[in-house]
C-alpha cells in the first residue's frame, strides 16, 4: 500500500492532481492557502500538466473556474470560509451553466467576530446554490471524495459542481497516514472529461446562463437543476460500487456506526465525527446502546438513507455544528422534516449545537448528549436547541470580558 | 493509545517535533496522527501540537486534553497561563522540559505534578549546530526516546521532515547526529499506561442574553497593546551596541512588533517588554552593532 502521512489540505491537492485537471484558478486563504500552494508547484515544476492562475478575489476565481469549466476543461478550485461567501453570487450562476468543477471548501467559521478554526456555516450557507456537497471525515476521505466528485459531476445525468468540504486545522493540518490510489486506477475509475453540452469553438459562439423572463422558462431550468442534484444520489451509489471495486474503499451518502442495536443515534458531520465514534464506543462499554449516523453527502439530501437509518430509533440527537440565528441547527431542520412522515419515527429528537468556531467537544460533553437524549427518549419529548458550552468555559468566557474591558469591570 | 503534546514558541520547532514523532510511529506501522494549533501565526506566540499513536484507527482529533507526555520547549511557558501547559497533566504524566536545571531543581520551583525529565536542548544546540532556534529535531529524539519509538525511525523521520522544510543535505546531518545525543542522554522516565478513570459528563450552561456592550466582540485597546509585556517570549535579546550602529534603522523598519523607536541623536532605541526575541534586527543590521544575549528567567524580568 503506497501510504504516508499526510495533511488534508495534501491529500485534496493530491486528489486534484490524480483527477488530471487541466485549469486551477487560486486565491489564498488560511485554512485552505496549502491546497494551492501545492498545486502551484506541481503545475510549476510539471508534475501536474494544468494551467494555474492566481486571480484577484474569491469572486474572479470562482467566475474563472466556471468559465474554464464551460470550454471543456476539467477544474479544480478551492477556497474556505469568507472566501467562499465573497464568491456566492458565481456560485448559484455557474450551477446554472451544469459545469461539472470541483471545489474544496475548508470550513472555517465566519466573522463576525473572526475566527480561523471551523463549523459548518460556510459550507452549509451554500446548500441551496446547485452545487452538490459531500462531507468528508479523514484525509483519506477527502482524496477519495474529489475522485468521486468528478466522476458524479461529469455524469450526464448529473452535470453538476460539487463542494468537498473538510475541516480547517481538525482536518486541513492534521496529518493521518493517506494510501493515495494508484494513477492507472484513477483513470479507469475518472475516464477524460468529454462533456456534449460544453465547449468552446471560435466558429460557432453561444452564451450559457442567459436570461430568460415570464418565469415559466426560469422554473423549467432550475426545477432542471434539482433533478440533477436528485440523481446524483443514484450516480453517487455506482461511483461508490466501482470505487470500492477498484480501490477496497466504500463510502455511502451516509455512514451508520454500531447502529445495528442502537436505541439512541448521534447524527453528526465531517472531522468531529471521528470523536462521535470514540464518544459511542466509551458509551457502548458502560452499557449504553448508542450508535452514531454521519451524512457524508449533504446536497441531494439523502432523504431514504437518512429515514432508513432512524426507523423505530428510541431518540436522535444532531449536534450541528453550525447556528442559524433565530432558528438553531441547519441539519436538525432537515433531519426533522424528512421523518415527518416517516410511521416509526423516532419518540424523541434533540438538538445540539457544538464545536462552533472550532470548539472542543469534551468527552464529558458526549456523555452529556448521551444522558439527555436518552432521558428525552424515555419522556417522549424532543430537546433543544442546546449549546455545547460548559461552565468552566464561561467562568474563562467571563474574566475575557474584564480583559477585553479594560479591567474595569 | 499514546498522547503527546508539545508546547513551543512560534519558530521553535514544536509542530515540526511532532511531525518526526509522527513520522516515526508511521515508520514502525503504527496508526499516527499529528497536528499543530495556533492562532494568527506569530514568532514567539505560545503554540501546541499533538501526536497521538496507536495500532487501531484513532478515534480523537485536536487538543490533548489528557496527555501522556508533555514536551515544553520553553520552560517559559510553564508560567504563561495562554499556554494552557498544566491542562489534564497529573502525577502519572511525564513532563518533558527544554531547560539547563535537573528535574528535581525544575520540580522544587513548580505546581506542576507530572515526573519531571529535563534536557538543556537549546544550549546544545548553540554548542554543536551553532543555530539558535533550530531544536525541532531535538524535541522529537527526546520525545521518541522517552515514548519508546526506535532510533532509526527517528533518525529516518527527521530526514524527511528537515528535507520538507527546505534543510540542505548536510545540516540534515548534523541535526540528526545532535538528535541521537540527546535521544541517548535524556533521562528517561515510564511511560504509565494504567487506565484513565473515565470522565463525567460536564455541567453544561447556556449564557443567558447580555446587552451588546458585553454581548458583542470588542476591546479597549489597553490591555491588548501597550500594557501587554512580551518579554517572557524571548529565548535570546538583541543587544545594541551604539559605537558600532551607523543609524541606517534598518531595525527600526523591520521590527514586527514596533518595539524599536528611534531617539533624538537618530540611534535606535529597543523597548525590551514589547520585544519578542525574533532576533529580525540582528539580521539585518549591516555593522554586526546588534549582538545576541541569551535569557534567563532573572534577565527576562529586567
Amino acid at each position: 500500500m503506497n501510504a504516508d502521512m499526510m495533511t488534508g489540505n495534501l491529500a485534496a491537492a493530491w486528489g486534484a492532481r490524480l483527477a488530471d485537471v487541466d485549469y486551477v484558478p487560486a486565491f489564498p486563504i488560511t485554512p485552505q492557502t496549502e491546497i494551492v500552494e501545492a498545486l502551484s508547484v506541481w503545475c510549476g515544476n510539471g508534475s501536474l500538466n494544468a494551467r494555474f492562475v492566481t486571480l484577484d478575489s474569491e469572486h474572479s476565481m470562482m467566475t474563472a473556474a466556471g468559465a474554464a469549466a464551460a470550454t471543456g476543461a476539467r477544474v479544480f478550485t478551492a477556497t474556505s470560509s469568507q472566501g467562499l461567501l465573497h464568491a456566492f453570487e458565481v456560485l448559484y450562476t455557474i450551477a446554472g451553466w451544469r459545469v461539472p468543477l470541483v471545489l474544496v471548501n475548508v470550513s472555517r467559521a465566519l466573522a463576525s467576530p473572526i475566527t480561523l478554526e471551523p463549523d459548518h456555516n460556510d459550507v452549509l450557507a451554500a446548500r441551496d446554490s446547485g452545487f452538490l456537497q459531500i462531507h468528508a471525515e479523514t484525509c483519506q476521505e477527502v482524496v477519495d471524495s474529489i475522485l468521486m466528485a468528478y466522476r458524479i459531476a461529469e455524469d450526464p445525468r448529473v452535470c453538476l459542481p460539487v463542494m468537498v468540504n473538510l475541516d480547517g486545522f481538525y482536518l486541513s493540518f492534521t496529518r493521518e497516514p493517506v494510501s493515495l490510489p494508484d494513477p492507472k486506477m484513477v483513470q479507469a475509475f475518472l475516464p477524460p472529461f468529454r462533456p456534449t453540452h460544453l465547449g468552446f469553438k471560435a466558429s460557432a459562439p453561444h452564451a450559457l446562463g442567459t436570461a430568460v423572463f415570464g418565469g415559466a422558462t426560469y422554473s423549467y431550468f432550475r426545477h432542471q437543476i434539482h433533478l440533477a442534484s436528485m440523481n446524483a444520489l443514484q450516480v453517487h451509489e455506482e461511483a461508490s460500487v466501482e470505487f470500492e471495486r477498484l480501490c477496497g474503499r466504500r463510502y455511502d451518502v451516509v455512514e451508520g456506526y454500531r447502529l445495528d442495536d442502537a436505541e439512541d443515534v448521534l447524527i453528526m458531520t465531517n472531522a468531529f465525527a471521528s470523536k462521535g465514534k470514540g464518544a459511542v464506543d466509551a458509551a457502548r462499554a458502560e452499557g449504553r446502546r448508542v450508535g452514531l449516523l454521519r451524512l457524508r453527502m449533504i446536497r441531494p439530501w439523502p432523504a431514504d438513507a437518512i429515514r432508513q437509518a432512524l426507523q423505530g430509533r428510541r431518540a436522535v440527537a444532531v449536534l450541528d455544528q453550525n447556528l442559524s440565528p433565530g432558528q438553531g441547527g441547519i441539519l436538525f431542520q432537515e433531519v426533522a422534516a424528512c421523518l415527518y412522515h416517516e410511521a416509526l419515527r423516532p419518540r424523541a429528537l434533540c438538538s445540539f449545537i457544538g464545536g462552533l468556531g472550532g470548539k472542543n467537544i469534551s468527552e464529558g460533553e458526549f456523555r452529556a448528549i448521551f444522558e439527555q437524549t436518552a432521558e428525552a427518549g424515555i419522556n417522549g419529548q424532543g430537546i433543544g436547541p442546546i449549546l455545547l458550552y460548559t461552565e468552566a468555559e464561561h467562568r474563562e468566557m467571563v474574566q475575557l470580558q474584564v480583559l477585553a474591558g479594560g479591567l474595569k469591570s | 493509545m499514546r498522547a503527546v503534546r508539545f508546547h513551543g514558541r512560534g519558530g521553535q520547532g514544536a509542530k515540526t517535533a511532532s511531525r518526526i514523532l509522527g513520522t516515526a510511529a508511521f515508520l514502525e506501522g503504527f496508526v499516527a496522527q499529528d497536528s499543530p494549533m495556533y492562532g494568527p501565526e506569530r514568532r514567539g506566540a505560545p503554540v501546541a501540537a499533538f501526536t497521538r499513536i496507536a495500532q487501531t484507527p484513532i478515534r480523537e482529533r485536536g487538543v490533548i486534553v489528557h496527555p501522556d507526555l508533555v514536551v515544553i520547549a520553553d520552560a517559559s511557558l510553564m508560567q504563561d497561563p495562554a499556554a494552557h501547559v498544566p491542562e489534564g497533566v497529573d502525577e502519572r504524566t511525564v513532563v518533558f522540559v527544554n531547560s539547563p536545571l535537573t528535574a528535581e531543581q525544575l520540580q522544587s520551583q513548580t505546581s506542576l505534578p507530572g515526573r519531571f525529565t529535563t534536557l538543556d536542548l537549546t544550549g546544545i544546540a548553540l554548542q554543536q549546530l551553532g543555530k539558535r532556534t533550530a531544536i525541532s529535531a531535538l524535541l522529537g529524539a527526546v520525545a521518541g526516546s522517552l515514548i519508546g519509538l526506535g532510533q532509526e525511525s527517528i533518525r529516518e523521520a527527521i530526514a524527511r521532515e528537515l528535507a520538507e522544510l527546505g534543510l540542505a543535505a548536510p545540516m540534515i546531518e548534523r541535526n540528526q547526529t545532535v538528535a541521537a545525543q540527546c535521544y541517548e542522554t535524556v533521562p528517561r522516565v515510564a511511560i504509565d499506561v494504567g487506565l484513565r478513570r473515565p470522565t463525567a459528563p460536564v455541567p453544561l450552561r447556556t449564557p443567558t442574553y447580555d446587552p451588546p456592550t458585553r454581548g458583542a466582540a470588542s476591546i479597549t485597546a489597553g490591555p491588548n497593546s501597550a500594557i501587554r509585556s512580551m518579554a517572557g517570549w524571548r529565548t535570546f535579546r538583541p543587544v545594541l551596541r551604539p559605537d558600532l550602529c551607523n543609524g541606517c534603522w534598518l531595525c527600526f523598519a523591520n521590527c514586527p512588533e514596533g518595539a524599536i523607536t528611534i531617539k533624538p541623536d537618530g540611534k535606535p532605541a529597543i523597548y525590551y517588554p514589547h520585544c519578542k526575541g525574533c532576533l529580525d534586527c540582528v539580521e539585518v543590521c549591516p555593522t554586526d552593532a546588534l549582538t545576541v544575549e541569551r535569557e534567563t528567567a532573572a534577565t527576562r524580568e529586567a
